[in-house]
């Protein structure tokens, strides 16, 4: 039954308006442009009102709306599409095997990075360079802490999809932030061999 | 175990998507695999970088626009429903019935009950303001600007101990309203509401009063009072736990013949 109009909006704003931030922050990733973020956060909140008797309370509304945005993201590309900035495959493997085998042993005994003035734009460089599909994945599970079932209900894939994808995601984010991580001593350098 | 898993598994058996057997059985072969504990390493890296993304603060203004979008829906959404059964007169006529068909009207909203929601979701912090604001003509402008079509009047409350908060726009029953906040010192809250309609809009049940030849529709809702006025084309309305006296007297003291 629908929900009378004030009870509907009082709801809504309760429910799904709250998540306003992340919803932005994820638009402003996917987008790469203030103004588009914008606008997308509000069609997606817009549809989202349109069809919230469909919405089941007690559910991840975060999920829901993220399905809503993803959607309407993807509708956009299609008529305009965007061209993926994803680096060649052999030479994402090559650079990440040599990072993780350089590295490997300093990391499992280093502290987690902890951000400073300039680690937290390297981070969001890094991801908005990932292609879109990898950066949904990573957004969607590592950034928005949705399990691997909601960013894929969300993002309309297979969970295989998300699994693969979301894999190829931290490998590139890895490889991307390497550098700076290295000069900041967040990674070490490996010992040379004596 | 022999043959290393592949990288999706480590991946797996970071994110604990694995079954009991398999996660030890890659848990024990990670312990003991060079390659595949820095595998493991770099991913956990990478995930906790991600996480450290850092979130960027949306438009001051954005919260404003949807709520703007919304209400556009919310009056298109009444807009068809008040259409429709006049769509259905058109076929009618059509078909060479003869018969006049009215367009139907839309049936009274609970707008005390609307109003009762909105102040509860004030008061545990669902429902927030657009503008925070001591000023009662800044706000005036700021419902201008922001969709409201009517001449707002802001109350100076100040001799009352009620102390202007904010405001925002909100739907009540479909229209838009302008809805403004006051707090005592006693941290008691104050709600106003004012709408374009008339007094008949409202369902039975409430007392009726007189005063300085206004009439007053007075309702209430659990220790909340709603007190409906109306000023020419508007309705305004105060709610508040406060004493239901209290309430009365304020929108006495506020309301003027129009």
């Amino acid at each position: 039954m629908p929900l009378d109009p004030d009870a509907k909006r009082a709801q809504f704003e309760a429910t799904a308006l709250p998540l306003l931030k992340g919803l932005y922050n994820a638009a402003l990733r996917l987008t790469g442009e203030l103004e588009d973020a914008g606008d997308l956060v509000q069609e997606t909140y817009l549809r989202a009102y349109r069809t919230f008797d469909n919405f089941v309370p007690g559910t991840n509304c975060k999920a829901w709306l993220f399905t809503i945005l993803y959607s309407v993201l993807v509708n956009q590309r299609k008529k305009e599409r965007r061209a993926a900035l994803a680096l060649p495959t052999d030479d994402l493997e090559q650079r990440y095997y040599e990072g993780a085998v350089a590295t490997g042993d300093l990391l499992a005994d280093a502290a987690p990075p902890m951000p400073d003035e300039r680690w937290g734009p390297e981070v969001d460089r890094a991801v908005r360079l990932l292609p879109e599909g990898l950066q949904a994945a990573v957004l969607l599970v590592d950034v928005e802490q949705l399990s691997y079932e909601e960013a894929a209900a969300a993002l309309d894939w297979p969970i295989g999809t998300l699994r693969s994808r979301l894999f190829r995601a931290r490998k590139q984010l890895f490889v991307a932030l390497q550098p700076y991580a290295r000069e900041v001593g967040y990674l070490k350098s490996p010992p040379r061999p004596r | 175990m022999t043959s290393h898993p592949s990288g999706e598994e480590i991946q797996d058996l970071l994110d604990g998507r694995l079954t009991s057997a398999r996660r030890g059985e890659i848990a024990a072969h990670v312990a003991d695999c060079t390659p595949c504990r820095r595998e493991f390493a770099a991913l956990s890296w990478a995930r906790q970088a991600a996480a450290q993304l850092p979130a960027h603060e949306p438009p001051p203004d954005l919260r404003a626009q949807v709520a703007r979008a919304l209400d556009r829906e919310a009056r298109r959404t009444l807009a068809a429903r008040s259409l429709r059964p006049f769509a259905w007169a058109m076929g009618l006529a059509a078909a060479g019935a003869v018969a006049i068909f009215l367009l139907a009207r839309r049936g009274p909203a609970d707008l005390p009950a609307a109003v009762a929601r909105a102040y509860a979701a004030y008061q545990t912090a669902a429902l927030r303001l657009d503008t925070a604001t001591a000023d009662g003509s800044a706000l005036e402008a700021f419902f201008a600007r922001n969709g409201i079509a009517f001449p707002t009047r802001v109350f100076d409350l100040d001799m009352m101990g009620y102390h202007l908060v904010g405001g925002r726009t909100q739907a009540l029953g479909g229209r838009p309203s302008a809805l403004f906040v006051y707090q005592a010192a006693s941290g008691r809250t104050l709600i106003c509401q004012m709408y374009e309609g008339t007094l008949a809009q409202l369902p039975a049940g409430g007392e009726e009063r007189e005063h300085n030849a206004i009439t007053f529709r007075v309702y209430r809702s659990g220790a909340l009072t709603l007190v409906f006025w109306r000023e020419g084309a508007l309705v305004c309305v105060l709610a508040s736990d406060a004493p239901t006296e209290e309430v009365i007297q304020l929108a006495y003291a506020k309301a003027v013949k129009a």
